[in-house]
């Protein structure tokens, strides 16, 4: 007797309220597949974006334009499609769509510098805000957020207070006529000038745009409130590409030990504002940015750290880029004097590998240094006798300054140039990092060519460049997800297959290189995001190559060294050859960090709505995923589907009581009848579920021990999803060639499980739904839990609520996904009757060890 | 022995462009120079002699076809390869009547840029050496 059953004629199952009525399943898969068509085009164009952001292309302007064009128009094309299979469920993805098409449209023209807050603490700072803090600031908060080291505590007037500066000041008219003339191919500093000094002059005299002062008050105060009210501090320019290709290296300014009062501030700010338009600035613009107008100017607050060393490290030798040492340059009080030249150093040639000994030194006698004077700024004051020709460094301090500094060097892959200082308490300050410049040297020309050939090549001209680069270091070999753990700083990372996974190293890996894998992967693209040189698909480079064993990797002309190419390395250095400082590049790349990260990662969170879409990435995969969710929802309707469509059934050895309805490709179409057996099936996803049921062991006949209880309970306890008309009398397949979508109830629980599996790996998907039990909530929800474990080993992303299981898997090629459906068969046949034996949250553990180490036959036993 | 060194020149009107291609041929070894003004290039192009000259397609003051030509009269060795961001069937017909060695349209991989200018070097360095 079916208990179910009779519980859905009391309740009066069926459709749930407000839902119009669904489309024919033939009809529904259809539309399916054309989300699933739509979303390739624009993922495609994505990807295609993204691979020339490797370096290894060569495209102009009108390529930007035209695909950017082609890739609006691909995703509008998937939200009509989702819309299409929904029934216009999804109406608001048209105001998500215009939202970020509007985004985008703000890159394209170089305006995203005026979105957002025009003032934020840099501890609330992320990616998101970059556009707007400046390049300085930027790297500031990496150094915090991303590698965790110390910088002082402050805050940023973002690119958005300067338009505001300008727009609340009327200087904007002048301000476009500056960057029109600033465009212009004949442009000198002379020809600027009426319209620099105009603006110069007006920065200088600015009133304060509404809200500006009471937000810095607002931030003063609670600065103030952790280091009271005397605080100093330093107003730091950041303007949009300082620190970032290129240094800019002394020419905005900073203003020095301003004390905390909102209008102190704000004359500081104005200071530093009005540098962006220094003729000196402006020359330097002009030679680095030729005929580009736009640049804005962030700055940054930063408490004055009261140093008692301070100083600049280069993480490379500029006299010898290629040797393994950096320099280290220290003195008493604070560093602005280094870079000024104005005080005698301490120097430090220090290798650049654990435990960073000291190669050689050069202690001076240090008889004055800088420190801040009360009135504001600093000067100069003689040191104590004691200390003049004491190192102002000592062992150990080197040491923690030299780790940090190659932290900073392998997270950016490029050699840095580091300000620093220690304050009274022994406390690391990173002030600033940047890449450190050193010009090509003339005269060396083709040389490189024929000093590469007394090297040992490894690997020429095999596999495909993912993001181009070089980079050296010690071969670390990883097989399993594990060894990412013990990855040491700065090592290449080898490995059989490309994963996403890899991020996890990513800031500190010198390289990678794998034996297959694809420039359009995810890797790939977190590789351009992160930088990281990247060789995919080298042939047997695992071979090749062992643990330990230093290699140079040269992903710009596919080939591995043995050992440390100096050469290349120094080559790298001349970043006057920086392609990645092109206006195009920069364009895509900014462009690219709109359209192709992912945000919405997990389909089972809360965040995944639209709401939350950041980009047409997270865009596309939620249309993916609610296009999946309403094919999962259509084995529900059993009654319609019956009528619609012919099913056979299915003969098995064991008894699932499964009915087919077959939308094309299904079913061997040579076999004729109301039954066929599992060797008619030819649809891939469901022999894979069968097959995974049918494997020795899994399937236990033996009754389940079901006591009187746990029998009440599962008369009076009926999941609440079955009163919605769930639970149907018959176990319905609704299959073709690639696809599957099963409702399958045996005893009192209930799974669905929808698959799409092709060739192209990111249409497939696997979905999966487990729930309810005969017995109390207590061992239904234990045996969730089991079945959650074994989902998420399985890399299943897992939601579980009580007794209800989801798990959401795909963006994996055919094979993967038909292994996975295999596992699942073996899950659904071994928790079959599995939750009478759950008496104990130790059952919970036992069980899902027992099944991930192939002993099915616990049960029985 | 005579310089074997291969003089390269590019020219487009995109900077990023001239700058990628000298960033990777000049790792090879080869010569290069770019510009972003065609009149400017064809001014280099009559005071020294070229191998290979790379020049997009279309470009303000002078398009690439008539580059060809030029560079045909003044240097009738040099191969010259076009590059387009307009790829049409009937210009690389006419491109190549008029004897380009190769015409290809952008985005491309530096790789086969990278080949087709092996395939120029070759030939230009077996003339060197039969001339020699």
């Amino acid at each position: 007797m079916n208990i179910l059953n009779s519980l859905k004629h009391i309740f009066g199952g069926g459709k749930t309220e407000g839902e119009s009525a669904p489309l024919p399943a033939a009809t529904a898969f259809e539309r399916f597949r054309d989300v699933l068509r739509c979303n390739n085009s624009a993922l495609e164009l994505i990807a295609d974006l993204g691979e020339k952001l490797s370096g290894d292309y060569i495209f102009d302007r009108q390529y930007i334009y035209n695909t950017m064009e082609g890739l609006e128009k691909a995703v509008l094309q998937s939200v009509h499609a989702l819309n299409a299979l929904c029934n216009n469920k999804y109406q608001i993805l048209y105001s998500t769509y215009d939202r970020l098409t509007m985004r985008l449209n703000t890159v394209m023209e170089n305006r995203e510098d005026r979105d957002g807050v025009p003032v934020i603490n840099i501890a609330g700072t992320s990616r998101s805000h970059y556009i707007i803090m400046g390049g300085k600031n930027a790297h500031l908060s990496q150094m915090l957020h991303e590698l965790n080291l110390k910088i002082p505590e402050g805050f940023i007037l973002t690119t958005r207070a300067y338009h505001d500066l300008i727009d609340h000041n009327g200087l904007r008219e002048t301000l476009n006529a500056f960057e029109t003339a600033m465009e212009a191919s004949d442009c000198t500093v002379e020809t600027l000038e009426p319209l620099r000094h105009s603006l110069e002059q007006g920065i200088h005299n600015a009133q304060p745009p509404d809200g500006l002062l009471s937000a810095i008050a607002e931030e003063l105060k609670n600065l103030q409130s952790v280091f009271g009210e005397d605080l100093r501090l330093a107003i730091r320019s950041s303007a949009q590409e300082e620190d970032m290709y290129f240094s800019f290296a002394g020419q905005f300014k900073t203003i020095l030990n301003v004390s905390s009062t909102p209008m102190a501030v704000f004359k500081a700010y104005l200071q530093v504002v009005a540098s962006l338009f220094s003729p000196k600035a402006l020359r330097y613009r002009l030679r680095v940015f030729p005929g580009e107008g736009h640049m804005s100017i962030a700055a940054g607050c930063y408490r004055m750290v009261e140093s008692n060393a301070s100083g600049v490290i280069y993480t490379i030798d500029p006299a010898d880029p290629g040797s393994d040492a950096m320099i280290i340059v220290s003195t008493w009080g604070q560093g602005e004097a280094i870079v000024e030249g104005r005080v005698p150093v301490d120097t430090f040639h220090v290798q650049k590998k654990p435990p960073y000994s000291v190669v050689s030194q050069n202690i001076s006698h240090k008889n004055t240094g800088l420190y801040p004077k009360e009135e504001g700024e600093l000067s100069e004051s003689a040191i104590p006798l004691e200390l003049r020709n004491q190192p102002s460094l000592t062992a150990s301090q080197i040491e923690r300054l030299a780790s940090y500094a190659m932290q900073i060097e392998i997270y950016y892959k490029r050699p840095q140039d580091i300000e620093w200082a220690i304050d009274r308490n022994g406390d690391i300050y990173i002030l600033q990092a940047r890449h450190l410049v050193i010009p090509a040297t003339a005269g060396n020309k083709g040389s490189l060519a024929d000093a590469l050939k007394k090297y040992e090549l490894i690997v020429s001209d095999s596999g495909s460049v993912a993001q181009q680069g070089i980079g050296t270091g010690q071969v670390h070999i990883v097989d399993t997800i594990s060894d990412l753990n013990v990855f040491p700083d700065g090592a290449v990372l080898v490995s059989k297959r490309d994963s996403s996974n890899f991020i996890r190293v990513m800031h500190k890996t010198a390289a990678i290189v794998t034996e297959i894998g694809t420039p359009v992967s995810h890797m790939a693209t977190l590789c351009r995001e992160f930088q990281v040189p990247c060789l995919v698909n080298v042939t047997d480079i695992l071979t090749k190559v062992s643990d330990g064993m230093e290699i140079t990797v040269d992903a710009e002309d596919r080939r591995i060294y043995k050992g440390r190419v100096v050469e290349l390395l120094a080559f790298k250095t001349a970043t006057d050859l920086n392609i990645s400082a092109t206006k195009e590049f920069r364009l895509l790349k900014r462009l690219l960090d709109n359209v192709s990260s992912l945000k919405l990662v997990d389909p089972l969170m809360d965040e995944f709505t639209p709401e939350a879409c950041e980009t047409y990435h997270d865009l596309l995969r939620f249309i993916h995923e609610k296009a999946v969710a309403q094919m999962v929802e259509m084995g529900k309707d059993e009654r319609r589907l019956l009528k619609d469509y012919r099913a056979v059934h299915l003969d098995l050895p064991i008894p699932t009581g499964i009915l087919l309805i077959d939308l094309g490709g299904g079913i061997d179409a040579t076999v004729t009848g109301d039954k066929v057996t599992f060797t008619a099936v030819t649809s891939e996803p469901l022999k894979a579920i069968l097959e995974g049921m049918l494997f020795p062991g899994v399937w236990h006949t033996k009754a389940a021990n079901v006591s009187f209880g746990d029998l009440i309970t599962s008369i009076v306890n009926v999941p609440t999803d079955a009163l919605a008309g769930q639970y149907s009398g018959h176990n319905i397949a609704i299959i073709s060639k690639g696809y599957l979508n099963l409702s399958l109830r045996f005893g009192y629980h209930f799974n669905i499980i929808d698959a799409y599996c092709s060739d192209m790996t990111r249409d497939n998907h696997i979905y999966f739904r487990f729930l309810g039990g005969a017995t109390d909530i207590t061992k239904r929800s234990r045996r969730a839990r089991m079945i959650a474990i074994i989902l998420e080993a399985f890399g299943f992303n897992v939601a579980s609520k009580g007794d209800i299981v989801t798990g959401r898997s795909g963006n994996m090629p055919k094979s993967e996904i038909i292994r996975t459906l295999n596992i699942l068969g073996r899950i659904v046949g071994f928790t079959r009757q599995l939750d009478v034996q759950m008496d104990s949250d130790a059952q919970v553990e036992r069980y899902a060890e027992a099944f991930l180490m192939g002993d099915y036959e616990i049960i029985g036993r | 022995m005579a310089d074997q060194t291969i003089k390269l020149l590019v020219i487009d009107d995109e900077p990023i462009v001239g700058k990628r291609l000298k960033q990777a041929f000049m790792k090879m070894g080869i010569e290069v120079e770019t510009f972003t003004d065609p009149i400017e290039a064809m001014n280099a192009i009559k005071q020294k002699t070229f191998d290979i000259v790379v020049t997009d397609l279309k470009m303000e003051g002078m398009d690439g076809m008539t580059i060809l030509e030029r560079v045909q009269k003044l240097n009738p060795k040099a191969k010259v390869i076009i590059i387009t961001g307009y790829a049409q069937v009937d210009t690389a017909s006419e491109a190549f009547r008029k004897g380009v060695f190769d015409f290809i349209p952008k985005p491309f991989r530096l790789e086969e840029l990278k080949n087709v200018i092996l395939r120029a070097m070759s030939g230009t360095l077996s003339e060197n050496n039969k001339s020699t």
